[in-house]
């Protein structure tokens, strides 16, 4: 049985979700826009470091032409591939999932939880963070650098399946993010618990064949299959620069769509124990 | 399914049947050592923040919800508004399990915390108006009619386009209360939405409320240590000590239950005569004298004053909405 009103009980559809996406988008923008100082600041800062980055690799790439079997431009797709989806995990989701713990403690989550939406998406996607989007774009040059450099041609089934493997890294990491947070609601202060999102970002920054030392191997297992980590950035970089295998690409996909249900799990039993702190 | 509990049937728009919550709440002793022991086994208490709560609201009723701090009042709204699930018992709102939390029913009612702010800081409230409108998928003809109609109800045509930080306390909770009827809330629960606000600020809520409850019909709780705000705006009066129901009735039934006492105000030419003393508890002031009776010794007090030389005036008048309150509360405070 649903309600009388015409506009009541109906379900929303995917469109109104990204209508409200858009919407988030705009007001975060004006917001940062009240802030331009801050804004700069962050950009030019992100600059700095992505130079030094770029100035490490390029003095080992001087002295090697091979790191575990990516080249130098290989190697600066990778570093693309990074930027770009580190910023867009902070430019969607993590600031949001970092604060839901002060949601928790100071009780203000009580006004997600009262409106008629998903709850997951309004605390997921309520700020999106613009000052971070310029990484999405100079992620976006370096792998376009790479490609061109490298000057191999690109075959609509690379294409498919970098991006295929993209959007898997980043339901991992968001899962993943989303289980820390979900946290918040029984152990309250749970700062501990997001070093952890440091170790995994951590994880995703370099090759994953680079753990192929004997005494390495049983990390690269435990973060590949155990807590895939080390699919997230390199699954996409090699389907498009180095090999495009199909195995470890449906083990991505399979464990990004696994790890999306289990963090909505998690997520929901979390909010069936909120409390809500007193006013 | 009987007719009280179906979905926007018309039955009471609030029923709630023994509701009960328990919290457990850490204990910790103080020192360091007695935290390293809590680390191993901590020590918890139980809680009951609500314990049996039944009561039932029709729709367009504005009730009060009285009681100390800590008596339960919020964790009771909360559990309405679908926030908290109960320990046992159970509720309806709407027809609607609130925990249930089903959009349909969060699109029809509203809950607002006078300690809480749901706007965003930085940009002017129009803008956190606007994507309320995305969040409930209002229609735009009828967002802009509902919201010209709220701004001006309120009086705050020009601060709409100021950033929300730069409101005054007032000026915000006004924007708040906008925001949370621009869908139009068949159920309105307030949490000591005047909290803080001058007596101006405090009265044109007041005013607007009433005027909102009229207009739609809508069913509101409301909490609030103002007297005035329960004066103004609820007949009917719910109050809880210690998370127990202890009243449900009119405002006027709390003052004859529990006013046991009533005010003379005696008004004398000049000076007020000594000796009143003995009638009881005695206030001066200038030419006036205030006697606190309690009700049965009025009859036999006032027939001795009358006869008092350069008596001017005389009035018996109910205490203090507060002073009644007060002591209803202290009634309850001997129970566990």
């Amino acid at each position: 049985m649903t309600g009388g009103g015409k506009d009541i009980g109906g379900r929303r559809g995917l469109g109104s979700y990204f209508r409200l996406l858009g919407a988030f988008g705009r007001f975060s923008l004006n917001r940062e826009l009240a802030f331009r100082g801050n804004f700069l600041m962050k950009v030019l800062l992100e600059v700095v470091w992505l130079g030094i980055l770029l100035l490490f690799f390029h003095t080992i790439f001087r002295n090697t032409s091979r790191i575990e079997g990516w080249n130098e431009y290989q190697y600066l797709f990778f570093l693309g591939c990074y930027y770009a989806l580190e910023g867009l995990i902070e430019t969607l989701f993590l600031e949001n999932c970092v604060e839901f713990g002060e949601l928790v403690r100071t009780g203000n989550l009580d006004f997600f939880l009262l409106k008629p939406i998903d709850e997951q998406f309004l605390v997921s996607f309520r700020h999106i963070d613009w000052s971070t989007a310029p990484k999405v774009v100079i992620g976006g040059a370096l792998m376009g650098v790479g490609l061109w450099e490298l000057g191999e041609p690109v075959t609509a089934g690379r294409i498919a399946g970098f991006v295929v493997a993209l959007l898997s890294g980043m339901a991992l990491a968001y899962s993943f993010l989303l289980i820390l947070a979900s946290t918040a609601i029984w152990m309250v202060r749970n700062q501990s618990l997001m070093e952890l999102w440091w170790l995994f970002s951590s994880l995703m920054r370099y090759p994953r064949d680079i753990y192929e030392e004997p005494w390495a191997v049983m990390i690269q297992k435990v973060f590949t299959f155990l807590l895939p980590a080390l699919l997230v950035v390199s699954v996409p970089a090699e389907a498009m620069v180095r090999v495009l295998d199909s195995a470890i690409l449906a083990w991505t996909v399979f464990a990004g769509l696994m790890m999306l249900g289990v963090s909505r799990w998690v997520f929901r039993r979390a909010i069936r124990s909120y409390r809500s702190a007193s006013s | 399914m009987s007719q009280g509990s179906q979905k926007g049937g018309a039955g009471p728009a609030i029923e709630v049947s023994h509701l009960c919550r328990t919290y457990k709440v850490a204990q910790k002793k103080a020192g360091l050592l007695a935290s390293l022991r809590g680390l191993w086994k901590g020590e918890t208490r139980t809680v009951e923040a609500v314990r049996d709560v039944s009561f039932r609201i029709d729709p367009g009723e504005m009730v009060a919800f009285l009681g100390p701090n800590g008596a339960g009042k919020t964790t009771t709204l909360k559990m309405l508004a679908g926030l908290v699930y109960p320990t046992s018992g159970t509720a309806r709102v709407l027809g609607y399990l609130p925990w249930e939390r089903e959009d349909s029913f969060r699109r029809q009612f509203s809950l607002v915390m006078g300690q809480k702010n749901q706007l965003w800081w930085d940009l002017p409230a129009a803008d956190s108006f606007e994507l309320h409108r995305e969040i409930y998928s209002l229609e735009r003809a009828r967002f802009d009619s509902t919201l010209g109609e709220l701004v001006e109800l309120f009086g705050v045509d020009k601060l709409t386009r100021q950033p929300v930080r730069e409101l005054s306390l007032g000026e915000r909770m006004k924007m708040e209360l906008i925001a949370s009827l621009l869908h139009e809330p068949k159920v309105l629960l307030l949490d000591e939405p005047t909290i803080g606000l001058d007596v101006v600020a405090q009265g044109t809520i007041q005013r607007c409320l009433r005027e909102y409850n009229l207009r739609k019909r809508a069913t509101i709780i409301l909490t609030s240590h103002y007297m005035r705000d329960v004066e103004a705006l609820c007949s009917r009066v719910l109050m809880i000590v210690h998370g127990a129901l202890q009243y449900d009735g009119q405002l006027s039934g709390l003052l004859d239950r529990f006013g046991r006492s009533k005010l003379v105000r005696l008004h004398f030419e000049e000076t007020v005569p000594h000796g009143l003393e003995r009638f009881g508890e005695c206030k001066v002031n200038g030419p006036v004298a205030e006697l606190k009776l309690e009700k049965s010794q009025i009859a036999q007090v006032l027939s001795s004053v009358v006869d008092l030389p350069g008596l001017v005036d005389l009035s018996v008048q109910d205490p203090p909405l507060e002073d009644v309150v007060a002591m209803a509360f202290g009634s309850g405070a001997g129970k566990p």
